[in-house]
């Protein structure tokens, strides 16, 4: 029962988070003068006197004469129905609702299964440094982690593009999928893919298992780059965690109790350790999405980072703003689901 | 009477950054079954590295450099400690240490909870703070005793109400209990004697009430899962191999610890704990320093070990609680006949519940009597000091002991305590040894004799 | 204790920190290499003719021959496009990446640090609203906060340090505010506070200098992860300007050559990973002397 007001709590936290991400979104556009305002929600296909016509009702929609703190509101109020503007990049010219839409996808789908490969690989490596400490093994992960965490990402990911796209020929790296193979399919059409928008998942649907396929690969490089510049700096929270962890107490008196030592690591001193790691999840994802800039841009993969990257490249001041505040909004949540499962598993918080 | 266990001339030091800190110099001690052992003395002589060197549970920068630690029938513990050492280490080697750690831990793991266990100080830190309390107790049991386990609940699954009547029938007539287990026993009955007996000595409940849970013991319901497994535990004393796949094997090892539970709700009630039901399903800091240390000596005491290490148990206790322990401590010896150690700086505590006192000076027994004896007739200046500086119900003068513990890097010959001593001349340069002045009173001092 | 025995007390600390820290092989190495870059960046900035630098502050292309050449003779680290030789280009773009990654910690370090100590000591609704303001700053992901602050004032090397600095102090905010709160807690706060020191001395002469140590190994683990962010920015094409020496950029020059000229990414990009690589040992060494436990 209390845990439902815990979240309740949380949840309310929120607001004034959200609208101090808001307000500085706000703020950052207006710096350079009302008119981004109008460069924001203006389709850029209108010109003449249609393009006066829309001026004269942004103006009042958005009240564009009071003073900021007045304005902010009606934006805001545009924001939460959903009108977000225009965006106009090579890659996409349009409303920035669709954008996302189309974009967003991919963006996830590189992003979880990037998130799974960093705990599958990231907390077995981390427990396994600890417990074996001054091992060769152990010397090989701290430096190879270290390496990887003093790489800039654009780095790993260049190198991965040399080693197995064009020495090995192994993987590809660029787009989301061989364009030949999708040249005649009926659920492509210029470049997005129904219904989910996310090639790999729609090719599955749709039984084309040769295009499943090819976007499968495409999925590897850029998912694989993003997993291993953040599993480094995991595996070494997780790893000096687990040494904090196993000088404790608490484990010497499992041990004394004649607890097989699988079971003391496994199960005593893990649960402990991982408490910390998610704390600084929060952290993670803030990296990931950061990362998914870099990823996408390297490997052109049609997500938001990529979109993100292109708004920069030609002065889309819509583009940008739209991106910062999808990029805070995904932020913000994952923080909390974050907080929330935190609470759920450490037993001392109480609720 | 063999001893329970013999520790002979043990030296452990430990490396550190700022040279090799010798905690133990040769440490003597004879310990046998059903005696309270105190080991008294300062901060610093090395009391609870003793106790840890027993149990094994060094940290890693720690090597036992010679010595003995025999516990009967199992020869010296530490002998695979020394093994690895022997090439008389001056440098640390990390990574050697932890491999020698690592195999001691495999190879004590068997006596540790079943025949040699240890209550820590400090009941805050002991428990860990994930896992419920009743958890931490099941655990050990199902570590060292799964069958009895197993046994437990098929008892009651198997008992009929005719065979409670007849066994409670035998408790009023007085029946002691080995006939009741030989009862028990000829009807297949084995592990409802414990639960009967556990019921019956309760303080808390009338006897009407206790007549009417152990009648209720019988024929307890079983689902099909469940008695598979358990009777697979109580044949080959582990869950069926088919079983051992992810999904399943948890199923079965829970099934185990619901039985852990009931028999960690029993070892609660018996240490007088209030609602032992509740408490077992709670989390270590939603209880008091009290009720913590009381779950820790229940871990210690679940598999009835013959030897409990008591490392201050007190200390981080108030008064009231201290006294509590000790009264238990007093109850455990009469009814297990199990042997204790209890290592404690203040003399006046141990006074209370010890049979015998070993006095530790800077890492080595200097003096041992039974208890009376050391109060009466201590022999060495230090104990002397000591017994001088309790303070009484008659008041006078508390005397101090001048001066400070040594520096345990530079450990000077002869006897460690002559900077201090008001006598003494000839230990100068030699160590005196342990020698037996009266029967029972061992003294390592030149003055005694 | 006298004056002397305590200087000697001071001198055995020092003395026991320095063995601590040159006992560690890795971070002496990571201080070899950071002291390299730095006499680099001193170089090019008071003496470039020495090295025979011309135009120090921008990149000189090479038109008639654009396409990416191996290392060799004439180009030590070969030549990226167009036409760029990338060894003088490195050695004039590692003093601007220094340069730019110093300012923004010590600014971002400096306003930060401040901020958190005196919230922390003041308290009360100070307290609450610097922490829901940091809050804010942290719901967005640095490296897009900072694309978004930097676009709007403008894309050159200048306001991206500004802009990665603005990310940056809230972290150094609450570091030192955490670090204050529990410094405040201590028992020798509330002794001088009894024996009636302004609240202002207290701050600066009690809570600060037992806050500052951390936080000075942050900083020291930070100059990497800076200038790593930084270069991140520059590749993804920040910067408006097409021939600044930055090693990011350097590297974004070659990726359209990735298959026939690896070198033009791998050098520039081996090039911050090891100025990264290094401070982060002398960080991890610095921790090593000041946090207790690990000094035996």
């Amino acid at each position: 029962m209390r845990l439902w007001v815990y979240i309740v709590r949380r949840l309310l936290l929120i607001i004034p988070t959200l609208i101090g991400l808001t307000f500085i979104v706000f703020i950052l556009s207006h710096i350079s003068g009302t008119n981004i305002i109008l460069s924001e929600y203006i389709s850029p296909k209108l010109t003449g006197i249609a393009r006066q016509i829309v001026i004269q009702k942004l103006t009042s929609e958005f009240h564009l004469n009071q003073p900021i703190y007045i304005q902010y509101f009606y934006w805001l109020y545009q924001i939460l129905q959903g009108n977000w503007g225009f965006t106009s990049t090579p890659i996409f010219n349009g409303q920035v609702n669709t954008a996302i839409a189309l974009f967003l996808p991919n963006t996830i789908m590189i992003s979880v299964v990037a998130s799974i490969l960093i705990w599958v690989i990231g907390v077995p490596l981390g427990v396994y440094s600890a417990v074996n400490r001054d091992s060769a093994a152990d010397h090989t992960l701290r430096i190879g982690s270290f390496t990887l965490y003093s790489m800039p990402i654009y780095l790993i990911g260049v190198v991965l593009i040399i080693l197995l796209g064009v020495y090995l020929k192994v993987l590809p790296f660029s787009g989301v999928v061989n364009p030949v193979s999708v040249s005649a399919v009926s659920w492509y059409i210029n470049g997005i893919s129904y219904p989910t928008h996310i090639i790999l998942i729609d090719a599955i649907i749709h039984g084309a298992w040769g295009i499943a396929g090819s976007a499968f690969l495409h999925l590897i490089l850029p998912s694989v780059t993003l997993a291993l510049a953040i599993v480094a700096s995991m595996i070494r929270i997780l790893r000096s965690s687990m040494l904090e962890v196993l000088d404790q107490d608490y484990i010497r008196l499992a041990r004394s109790k004649g607890t097989a030592e699988r079971t003391v690591i496994n199960l005593h001193a893990r649960k402990n350790a991982l408490l910390p790691v998610i704390t600084l999840f929060g952290y993670t994802v803030a990296g990931l999405l950061g990362g998914a800039v870099v990823v996408e841009t390297i490997f052109n993969y049609p997500g938001i980072g990529y979109w993100t990257t292109q708004a920069l490249l030609v002065s889309d001041v819509g583009g940008i703003m739209a991106s910062t505040l999808l990029f805070g909004l995904i932020l913000v949540f994952a923080n909390l689901i974050v907080d929330l499962v935190y609470a759920f598993i450490d037993p001392r918080i109480k609720y | 009477m063999e001893n329970t266990l013999k520790v002979s001339d043990l030296k452990v030091q430990f490396y550190t950054r700022r040279g090799i800190y010798k905690a133990l110099n040769g440490v003597d001690l004879q310990l046998q079954q059903g005696e309270i052992f105190g080991v008294a003395g300062e901060s610093g002589c090395g009391k609870t590295t003793l106790g840890l060197t027993i149990m094994g549970l060094l940290p890693y920068n720690a090597s036992v450099t010679s010595g003995q630690v025999i516990l009967q029938g199992e020869g010296d513990l530490t002998a695979s400690l020394r093994e690895s050492f022997s090439k008389g280490q001056d440098k640390f080697n990390l990574k050697q240490s932890e491999s020698v750690t690592k195999k001691l831990n495999k190879q004590l793991a068997d006596i540790r909870g079943r025949r040699i266990s240890m209550v820590f100080q400090d009941p805050m830190t002991s428990l860990n703070p994930v896992l419920q309390v009743g958890f931490q107790v099941a655990e050990t049991v199902i570590t060292h005793q799964p069958k009895s386990l197993a046994q437990r609940k098929l008892a009651r699954t198997r008992a009929t109400r005719e065979d409670l009547e007849q066994i409670l029938k035998l408790l009023k007539t007085g029946a002691d209990e080995q006939t009741i287990s030989k009862y028990a026993e000829s009807k297949g009955l084995i592990g409802i004697e414990s639960q009967v007996l556990n019921v019956w000595r309760r303080n808390d409940l009338g006897e009407s009430k206790k007549e009417k849970i152990i009648i209720s013991l019988h024929s307890e319901k079983l689902g099909s899962f469940d008695k598979i497994v358990l009777e697979n535990v109580e044949k080959k004393g582990n869950i069926p191999v088919w079983m051992r796949i992810p999904g399943l094997s948890r199923a079965a090892k829970n099934v185990l610890l619901r039985e852990g539970y009931a028999k960690a709700t029993e070892l609660l009630s018996m240490l007088e704990v209030p609602n032992p039901d509740k408490v077992v399903r709670m989390y270590p800091h939603e209880l008091s320093g009290g009720m913590r240390q009381r779950i820790v000596i229940a871990i210690a005491l679940a598999n009835n070990p013959e030897l409990v290490i008591l490392d201050e148990p007190t200390s981080a206790l108030d008064v009231t609680v201290q006294a509590q322990i000790l009264e238990l401590t007093r109850h455990l010896k009469a009814r297990f006949n199990t042997s204790f150690i209890f290592i404690s700086h203040d003399l006046s505590v141990l006074a209370e519940v010890c049979d015998r006192i070993g006095i530790m000076y800077a890492g080595r027994i200097v003096e041992v009597a039974p208890t009376e004896v050391v109060f009466k007739k201590p022999l060495h200046p230090y104990t002397r000091m000591l017994t001088r500086a309790i303070p009484t119900i008659d008041g006078g003068e508390i005397q101090g002991i001048g001066g400070t513990v040594p520096d345990m890097r530079n450990v000077p010959p002869g006897c460690s305590f002559r900077p201090r001593c008001p006598d003494g001349d000839k230990c100068k340069d030699m160590k005196p040894e342990m020698v037996e002045i009266e029967e029972g009173h061992f003294v390592s001092c030149f003055q005694a004799r | 204790m006298s004056e002397t025995e305590l200087k000697k007390r001071k001198w055995d600390n020092t003395k026991l920190s320095l063995s601590v820290f040159f006992s560690n092989k890795t971070a002496v190495v990571g201080l070899v290499i950071t002291m390299i870059f730095v006499v680099d960046a001193l170089i090019v900035q008071f003496f470039p003719q020495l090295l025979g630098i011309t135009n120090v502050g921008t990149l000189v292309p090479n038109f008639t021959n654009p396409a990416p050449s191996p290392p060799s003779m004439t180009h030590l680290f070969g030549t990226t496009y167009p036409g760029i030789d990338l060894f003088t280009s490195m050695i004039k773009a590692i003093r601007i990446d220094l340069f730019y990654s110093v300012l923004v910690v010590a600014i971002g370090a400096t306003f930060g640090s401040l901020i958190g100590v005196i919230s922390a000591y003041v308290g009360g609704l100070m307290d609450e609203i610097v922490m829901r303001i940091t809050d804010v700053f942290f719901s967005i992901p640095y490296l897009i906060l900072a694309l978004a602050v930097g676009f709007i004032l403008g894309r050159s090397l200048l306001n991206m340090s500004l802009a990665l600095a603005i990310v940056w102090w809230p972290l150094y905010a609450r570091y030192t505010r955490s670090q204050t709160l529990s410094t405040k807690e201590f028992t020798f706060v509330e002794a001088a506070k009894a024996s009636g020191v302004s609240k202002v001395k207290i701050m600066f002469k009690h809570i600060l200098p037992n806050s500052l140590p951390p936080v000075f190994i942050q900083i020291s683990l930070d100059l990497g992860s800076i200038m790593v962010i930084f270069s991140t920015l520059a590749f993804i094409g920040f910067i408006a300007n097409a021939s600044v020496p930055e090693l990011g950029y350097l590297t974004s020059l070659g990726l359209g050559y990735v298959q026939t000229a690896p070198w033009a990414v791998i050098v520039p990009g081996v090039a911050i990973t090891l100025f990264a690589l290094a401070v982060n040992l002398v960080g991890d060494g610095l921790r090593d002397v000041i946090d207790p436990r690990r000094r035996s």
